[in-house]
């Protein structure tokens, strides 16, 4: 077993089975790096995690320990390390299954502690975690106008009238077709 | 357990870091709103959803509404705006014509792969006008690309085009215009930027090529293709007159890379080379004869045209000549006059022969022809898409067989094919 520690005052601490800790990339590293350590007595502070969040992750590695491990596909970095012309428009195939509908924080007054999970999810590396938490959010966002998802990102619009203007000049070229 | 330590202490540190800014904010909040300057990076830091699920979440939307999300904030547009490799983009596969006017304006129409024009866009590429390659990031381009009248092959054009965020894969390029302000670093650079999607490369009917532009080396960057036209625009005099024609550079190193050719149908037509010689010719046959092919089912070939066609043109090429071509390698190919009339009406007012010289691989039913005249240019030109009458564009489209000798490009290689053979029999039935 394992025990990680959000970054609450004081810290709250979870204790998870190894297996389902490794679903996380970055834990998995980390056990690795530090081989021939008794990590079992050694808490895992986790700085970006508060302790609802990871009660939610938590329970998710839990559900889901004995799932296949995912087909690992080379990820394609930003843009300036890549250089191959792969299929770059490739759309990624997605399914929540029924057991993380019900899972995910998906009421509105809920939405923050989502970003959180997603936050949570792709800092500690859980891949299938962060993919159906961004498309549920893609699917929510998917249609809606710009105002609307200024507000459900709980973004602000920042731009000078200027910047704006030509924004839209750029849009409005791509839009034509 | 020094490692688990440093590990601690790091994220310790992250954490106190993270602290102390938060406590910094609280400080800030007074009734409610936050005062005074604040870091750059500040709002980024708590912004609910960083890059990197954003990014993921923007992956998952419809190119069309990616392009809209831009408004959404300027944090939002540099997200978009540096992964715009990975985004989703419109697709345009169809044809994308560039043209430029005499005020510097660039257009730029937009054909689907029926020919049927979908808008036109226009920019402008001087002063602070928002840059083509910015206009072109979420949008891929695929199918062909046309550079129409003007200048629209310039430099400028070019380089933008070339940019290493920009999805441009055209399976045919064809530059049919004024290349005057081309250099030939922006045209290797193009080349390379579009060597991964290119099949067919076509200078059909350019002006003002300048005579370091074309050369082997040149070429050599859009890789492997399956067929290539370099024929300048000549009129009247010009045609008689091979001197006014500039020579090209392109020589034998490109013609033999062409054997290479993978696809079905494969086409080198190319005027004024004087770097071709009956040796490198005499290469190119042997190693296009000796290339490996699927062997073919007996039963599969017999359509009356070969599955394979190689077609080599040589016209106004200085050191390629029937003559030549009979001395280097007459023994491995076949001389034939074409059917019809066996004289026609050369450039020069003489009367002259016409002959190809053939070569066939009944194994693999392939045909190689290797002609001498203008006429079979044609059959490879790629018509510019026309904007007004759409109607009489399906119409050539419907009707392939027509005997306009704008013969419509197409997809179709066996097509090809038979069309290039089909228009030597139209050509010389006229001049009976």
């Amino acid at each position: 077993m394992i025990q990680l520690c959000s970054n609450d005052d004081p810290p709250v601490s979870f204790t998870v089975p190894r297996k389902a800790v490794e679903l996380s990339k970055t834990i998995k590293t980390m056990l690795e790096d530090l081989e021939g350590f008794d990590m079992e007595q050694t808490p895992i502070p986790l700085p970006n995690v508060d302790a609802p969040t990871l009660e939610l992750i938590v329970k998710w590695v839990e559900q889901h320990q004995d799932d296949p491990p995912p087909v690992e596909k080379p990820r394609v970095e930003d843009d300036d390390s890549d250089d191959s012309d792969a299929d770059d428009d490739q759309e990624p195939e997605v399914v929540i299954p029924e057991w993380d509908k019900k899972f995910l924080p998906t009421d509105d007054e809920q939405k923050n502690q989502l970003f959180k999970l997603l936050n949570a999810a792709n800092y500690l590396e859980i891949k299938p975690l962060l993919d159906i938490g961004c498309k549920y959010v893609a699917d929510k966002i998917s249609g809606q106008t710009v105002e609307w998802v200024r507000d459900y990102l709980n973004m602000e619009n920042d731009y000078t009238p200027e910047e704006e203007a030509k924004l839209k000049e750029e849009i409005a070229w791509a839009e034509g077709l | 357990m020094a490692a688990v330590d440093a590990e601690v202490a790091r994220l310790q540190a992250e954490n106190d870091r993270l602290r102390r800014t938060l406590t910094d904010f609280n400080e800030r909040i007074v009734c409610g709103r936050l005062t005074g300057e604040l870091p750059d990076n500040f709002l980024e830091q708590f912004s609910q959803l960083p890059d990197r699920p954003l990014e993921h979440v923007l992956r998952f939307l419809p190119a069309r509404q990616v392009v809209q999300m831009r408004h959404v904030s300027r944090k939002f547009n540099h997200l978009i705006r540096k992964c715009s490799k990975t985004m989703p983009k419109m697709k345009r596969d169809g044809t994308v014509v560039f043209r430029n006017n005499n005020a510097g304006e660039l257009t730029v129409d937009w054909f689907d792969d029926c020919g049927s024009k979908i808008t036109t866009t226009t920019t402008s590429l001087a002063g602070d006008e928002v840059a083509l390659s910015e206009l072109l990031r979420f949008i891929r381009i695929g199918g062909r690309m046309f550079f129409g009248e003007g200048v629209s092959a310039a430099d400028e054009v070019l380089d933008q085009l070339s940019k290493a965020w920009l999805t441009i894969h055209p399976e045919v390029v064809i530059f049919s215009s004024d290349i005057s302000h081309t250099s030939q670093d922006s045209l290797r650079a193009f080349l390379v930027k579009v060597e991964p999607s290119i099949r067919r490369l076509n200078f059909q009917n350019v002006t003002n090529i300048s005579d370091s532009l074309l050369s082997d080396d040149v070429i050599g960057a859009a890789g492997r293709l399956d067929g290539l036209m370099v024929l300048p625009m000549c009129w009247g005099s010009e045609l008689r007159d091979s001197n006014v024609i500039s020579d090209i550079n392109i020589g034998d190193r490109t013609l033999l890379a062409m054997a290479d050719a993978g696809r079905v149908s494969s086409y080198f037509f190319v005027m004024g080379c004087s770097g071709i010689t009956p040796g490198g010719i005499r290469a190119f046959v042997e190693k296009w004869t000796k290339k490996e092919r699927p062997q073919v089912d007996a039963n599969f070939s017999g359509f009356g045209w070969p599955l394979e066609l190689c077609e080599l043109t040589f016209y106004k090429c200085a050191n390629v000549t029937a003559a030549a071509i009979e001395d280097a390698c007459g023994d491995l190919l076949k001389k034939e006059t074409i059917a019809g009339a066996g004289v026609f009406v050369g450039d020069s007012g003489e009367m002259q022969e016409r002959v190809r010289y053939t070569t066939q691989c009944p194994s693999s039913n392939c045909r190689l022809e290797i002609l001498f005249h203008y006429y079979p240019f044609h059959s490879h030109f790629v018509n510019e898409p026309r904007l007004d009458d759409e109607i009489d564009y399906n119409y050539d489209d419907d009707y392939p067989d027509d005997l306009d000798p704008e013969i419509e490009d197409d997809d179709f290689d066996d097509y090809d094919g038979y069309d290039a053979m089909d228009y030597d029999d139209d050509e010389d039935s006229d001049l009976d």
